[in-house]
């Protein structure tokens, strides 16, 4: 599961544009179950188990990951762009890029030593950054990239004995795991959807799950962690090496409350996501037609939506152990 | 420029800080292959001789340190509190990653503080407000010592034309300067003696050049170092243009007439040139290399750089080249043996 995980998070895919991150899951599970991709690119899976069990299950996890999107060049060959999801900018200024694997830029701003003293601790607009791929003139830029071009933040990926530091632990630690699972259950009937989307508003698992119309739906995701130092407890969401965060709430979902409790006495190590902050694909999936129960487990992650996302092995672990129990559970009529 | 580039991305690469000495080694021993070289360990710098058949004595200046942090509390949840060392833009390190020279080389993150922590607007004021999260826990004690320095970690890369993007730029791309003269000067007939002297401590207040200009003791100086490059918030008024070639320091602090034999080697050799005019001192090593001893005509030359301090500094290879081409001719011409 973690080398699958590397080679998912070393792969770039933004919204709307997840081909690469598709064409290696469809790889790793084509084997095991049957396959579609639908309208928007989202792929739908079915497992076949020993057993099919009385309720429809669906177990999600988005493949986009946040970046940039090129909008414009300037005269003097710099780009201008927009967010592809939400980034803060501190964690973009001063930052390479590589622009669809092909480029390499950076993002620039003004300097600090052209600041005067009260912008110097500011941000800058977002509106003022740029990508400085090294180009001297709009002619020699546009040789190279394209409007609409995607970029994401360089990173390397870094393992250590207890922790994995990576762009795009969210949501590739969910992919990573729907794969291991599909690979190893086999006692029931499930879906899989890897979503696309999901970073500009979830709209690939509002179709998928239209199209699979479960009964319920586990959410496989990561979220933010703020066990950072001179955080307060009560303020740090949830914690690394924990366990799997299990939601009761956040600003897109009201979970269900059968299956939060389920889960948070199922003896696997896990901890309820103490804030009612972000929001998932859980948010649109929950809303399907007629309703569908919906759980989201999510793997604390440091740092998310930057460069460098610190995620604990022990948590993603964890949220694979969940995940199937959960599953297993609904499967038998259990919750 | 393949050897210019291969030296800049070589020496990007390596780490050179306080008590951190592997870009000094390297590019130590890289100058031996076409100089005698000796080292000063007491300061990190090191020198290497060309004799010239002249008793006159040129110095050729670069500084090999990079800015840095140092390491000031290591706490019970491995997170590590430190200090800057040279100009840091503060509100660029969250979620960057950087590499503790500890008992091992340890990756670090700067934390970056979620928003549903701040209220409001964060000032990026104060460093020591943005620890770096080593994942190590209560181990980070036993193997990162108060005092360790942290580095960027950043590999070079190629970006458009003859553009790369890279940590420690400032001044490395100085240090590929001196080494490319070396190669370039060895085993030739020089009027004057050349003195290349790689120095530590510029982004602490210049430091090393002080010592080392005393030792060599030269009767003019070329300081070679970076300065801003244009770019959509950095006018042609703070900065030279990149890709347009080197930039000849004028300034209150630097010798005029060597100044203008700098200006006139590269037009009359139609070598690409600009100038950077500052009213006052030149904030590198050039500053302190003119007050030196009795006093030295000192000349600077800067290659023009984007994103300063940063790991991800932007040079021109071309722009380092000409800055080779001009100092060369300017060598071979006798510099200002003749000139009183």
């Amino acid at each position: 599961m973690f080398s699958n995980l590397k080679s998912l998070c070393e792969l770039n895919a933004t919204s709307g544009d997840e081909k690469s991150v598709r064409d290696f899951i469809i790889e790793q599970i084509k084997d095991y179950c049957e396959i579609k991709t639908d309208n928007l690119g989202n792929l739908i899976c079915f497992k076949k188990g020993k057993k099919t069990p009385q309720k429809k299950i669906m177990l999600d996890a988005h493949m986009d990951e946040i970046g940039f999107i090129i909008k414009s060049i300037t005269p003097d060959g710099f780009l201008r762009f927009s967010n592809v999801g939400g980034i803060d900018t501190s964690v973009m200024i001063a930052r390479r890029v590589l622009i669809e694997n092909k480029v390499y830029g950076v993002v620039g701003f003004k300097p600090v030593h052209l600041a005067g003293a009260e912008e110097r601790k500011k941000l800058p607009n977002a509106e003022s950054l740029y990508i400085d791929i090294g180009a001297s003139s709009k002619q020699e830029a546009e040789s190279i990239v394209s409007l609409g071009d995607r970029a994401v933040i360089c990173s390397e990926y870094c393992e250590t004995d207890e922790k994995i530091i990576s762009k795009a632990l969210d949501d590739r630690i969910g992919c990573a795991i729907l794969i291991d699972i599909i690979r190893n259950f086999d006692e029931y009937d499930f879906y899989a959807v890897f979503s696309t989307r999901e970073e500009i508003g979830a709209g690939g698992a509002k179709t998928a799950t239209f199209s699979i119309n479960p009964d319920s739906a586990i959410v496989l995701e990561s979220t933010t962690a703020a066990d950072i130092a001179d955080v307060p407890k009560e303020k740090q969401v949830c914690v690394l090496g924990n366990g799997v965060a299990v939601s009761f709430m956040d600003r897109m979902t009201v979970y269900d409350r059968e299956y939060y409790e389920f889960a948070l006495n199922s003896g696997i190590k896990c901890q309820p996501k103490s804030a009612v902050a972000g929001g998932n694909n859980s948010g649109v999936v929950h809303l399907s037609r007629g309703g569908v129960k919906t759980i989201a487990l999510s793997v604390p992650c440091r740092y998310i939506h930057s460069a460098n996302s610190v995620a604990d092995k022990r948590d993603i672990l964890s949220a694979r152990q969940l995940a199937e129990f959960m599953l297993k559970g609904i499967a038998e009529g259990k919750v | 420029m393949k050897y210019i580039k291969d030296m800049l991305f070589c020496l990007s690469s390596a780490y050179g800080a306080i008590n951190v000495r592997q870009a000094r080694d390297i590019a130590f021993n890289e100058m031996k292959k076409y100089c005698e070289c000796q080292k000063n360990d007491e300061n990190m710098s090191f020198c290497g001789f060309l004799k010239g058949t002249s008793d006159y004595t040129l110095m050729l200046d670069a500084h090999i340190d990079e800015v840095s942090f140092v390491v000031t509390n290591v706490d019970d949840e491995g997170f590590v509190t430190v200090a800057n060392a040279g100009g840091i833009d503060i509100k660029t390190l969250p979620a960057k990653m950087v590499l503790i020279h500890g008992k091992e080389k340890i990756k670090g993150v700067f934390v970056s503080t979620p928003p549903h922590i701040s209220s409001g607007e964060i000032e990026y004021d104060d460093l020591s407000k943005i620890k770096i999260d080593t994942c190590l826990g209560a181990r980070a004690k036993e193997l990162i010592l108060v005092g360790d320095t942290v580095t960027y970690s950043a590999e070079p890369k190629e970006l458009s034309g003859n553009k790369v993007v890279g940590k420690s730029f400032d001044d490395r791309a100085g240090i590929a300067v001196l080494l490319e003269l070396a190669k370039r000067l060895s085993g030739k007939e020089l009027p004057i003696n050349v003195v290349f002297s790689v120095v530590d401590g510029e982004e602490l207040g210049m430091r090393g050049a002080i010592p080392a200009t005393f030792k060599i003791s030269p009767d003019e100086a070329i300081a070679v170092d970076v300065t801003f490059a244009t770019a959509p918030d950095v006018t042609e008024n703070d900065g030279g243009c990149l890709s347009k070639g080197a930039m000849i320091g004028i300034s209150p602090v630097l010798d005029r007439d060597m100044t203008d034999k700098l200006n006139k080697t590269a037009s009359d050799n139609g070598i690409p040139y600009q100038n950077e005019v500052m009213g006052r001192r030149t904030g590198t090593d050039s500053d302190v290399i003119s007050v030196s001893g009795k006093g030295v005509r000192t000349g600077l030359i800067s290659i023009p750089l984007r994103n300063m301090h940063t790991d991800c500094e932007i040079v021109d290879l071309t722009d380092i080249k000409s800055t080779c081409d001009i100092i060369e001719k300017y060598i071979l011409s006798g510099g200002m043996l003749d000139v009183q």
